[in-house]
């Protein structure tokens, strides 16, 4: 009689450890919460919103995942849950694991010379698909938006001289340093790797492959991703998705790639996805590239970027305050878009409110 | 009279005709960037603004505060219809047109 309830208690525990909670069409909802640290949150990211100097923080959308259910939601502005929403340079990460599901079917493999599959590269032979992900190309790219538009390479890319094909716009520039050797941030280095997937999957899987692939195996119905006019996808810049349907590339990374009981991703991709570029220099940038994420990781004899998160929180960032945050040890994911024209916005005071409002913890 | 007495009979001049050769050359050297340069606002306020009401379904008096910079535009029309959306100024033109659900909008041609 004991011995049987002890294996059945055993058996309990062992099925809550594993019981796992995935959306389905929706997200399933947590407990509402409340409080002081939920305040303490909102004042941070929802203070009065100022439409006509555009000064300060403004929030567009936040919303937290815990343990895959959806614990906390608020929008502002003109966004709603229904919005898909601009993402920014959040793109480049969301192309990394689009590439993955390719690396997954063992279609390239990570030193394989981008040229290989982006002929146009010719002139830059020793490019591999390895140092694209950790934006070390070694070409001479200037990623500046506003305070420097006569030589940003990202306003021409986006606007004038490069946007019918971003690819061929950034292979025509020079090199500065031998590939791999040195961390520069590029978008031009994002779309040469959305070019090369043109020919990595074939062009006939190519203008549905991000749907595939990615969106609609993790159950995304509304996501957008703008092309260039040759077709390739703008994977510096140009993706659209719901805050919801971005947390669910945030719980995929969150679980090594992992949904439901399908890999969808390889292990190995994701570990390469967290692992900082040795090259890089402390503060080159406002945290640690990886393969196309950035890595809350001390590197270079530099602290952590984000002191009151774990050192295993990696991110998506993207242009005026997008940001999808992912912290494997605390099941948690976090979204937020905004409109923050000001540099007033800091990811790390963000991070430390949202674990105190929902974990609990500081960072000590 | 040689080279030397000019400069030192006209030091402003001489210093005015450095700055012009130097001027001349730089133009030359960013005769590309320069040339594509009055594009920028146009092309982006053309290009943001149709992303902004077709795809991310922003309501029209929000993405025109959206697109807004410091440098005005002199002509913006947006054909809801087509989902056209073109913009002049600095005496040049952009447009830029939704493409599909997926697709979005993209500059045109």
């Amino acid at each position: 009689m004991f011995k049987g309830f002890s294996l059945l208690f055993m058996l309990l525990l062992s099925l809550t450890a594993h019981a796992e909670n995935w959306p389905a069409e929706q997200w399933s909802t947590g407990p509402t919460l409340s409080g002081p640290a939920i305040q303490a949150l909102e004042t941070y990211a929802f203070p009065p919103r100022d439409e006509s100097t555009r000064k300060g923080i403004r929030t567009d959308a936040l919303l937290v995942i815990r343990d895959g259910q959806l614990i906390y939601e608020r929008y502002a502005g003109p966004t709603t849950a229904d919005t898909p929403h601009l993402t920014w340079s959040i793109s480049k990460s969301l192309m990394a694991a689009v590439l993955g599901v390719a690396y997954g079917e063992g279609l390239f493999k990570l030193q394989d010379p981008a040229l290989k599959f982006y002929p146009p590269l010719l002139t830059h032979p020793a490019i591999t698909m390895a140092d694209l992900l950790h934006w070390a190309s070694g070409l001479d790219w200037q990623e500046d938006y506003e305070y420097a538009p006569l030589k940003s390479s990202v306003v021409a890319m986006l606007y004038t001289r490069g946007h019918h094909d971003m690819a061929a716009f950034t292979s025509d520039h020079a090199e500065y340093a031998q590939p791999g050797q040195a961390f520069r941030y590029s978008s031009g280095d994002s779309n040469l790797l959305a070019a090369a997937l043109k020919n990595i999957v074939g062009p006939a899987r190519y203008p549905d492959f991000p749907w595939t692939a990615l969106f609609e195996p993790l159950g995304i119905r509304h996501a957008v991703w703008e092309t260039d006019a040759t077709g390739t996808f703008v994977a510096s810049s140009y993706a659209y998705l719901t805050a919801r349907d971005l947390a669910r590339v945030g719980l995929l990374m969150a679980r090594d790639g992992r949904w439901g009981d399908r890999q969808l991703l390889p292990k190995d991709w994701v570990a390469f996805n967290r692992q900082p570029f040795d090259r890089y220099r402390a503060n080159q940038d406002e945290a640690v590239p990886g393969g196309h994420w950035w890595l809350n990781r001390a590197a270079d004899s530099a602290a952590q970027p984000w002191p009151d998160a774990p050192a295993d929180t990696f991110a998506a960032l993207g242009h005026w305050g997008q940001a999808m945050y992912v912290i494997p040890s605390e099941h948690l994911v976090i979204v937020r878009y905004g409109d923050d024209r000001d540099g007033s916005y800091r990811h790390n005071e963000l991070l430390k409110r949202a674990r105190m409002a929902f974990t609990g913890k500081v960072q000590p | 009279m040689n080279r030397r007495s000019f400069v030192r009979r006209r030091p402003f001049s001489t210093l005015w005709l450095i700055l012009l050769i130097a001027l001349l050359g730089w133009i030359w050297q960013e005769r590309v960037a320069l040339w594509a340069f009055p594009d920028i606002i146009s092309a982006y306020t053309a290009k943001e603004y149709c992303s902004c009401r077709y795809v991310m379904n922003n309501d029209a008096v929000y993405c025109r505060g959206y697109v807004k910079q410091w440098l005005p535009f002199s002509a913006f029309t947006d054909d809801p219809v087509s989902k056209q959306v073109m913009v002049s100024g600095i005496g040049r033109s952009n447009s830029a047109m939704w493409i599909g659900e997926r697709q979005g909008c993209r500059l045109t041609p």
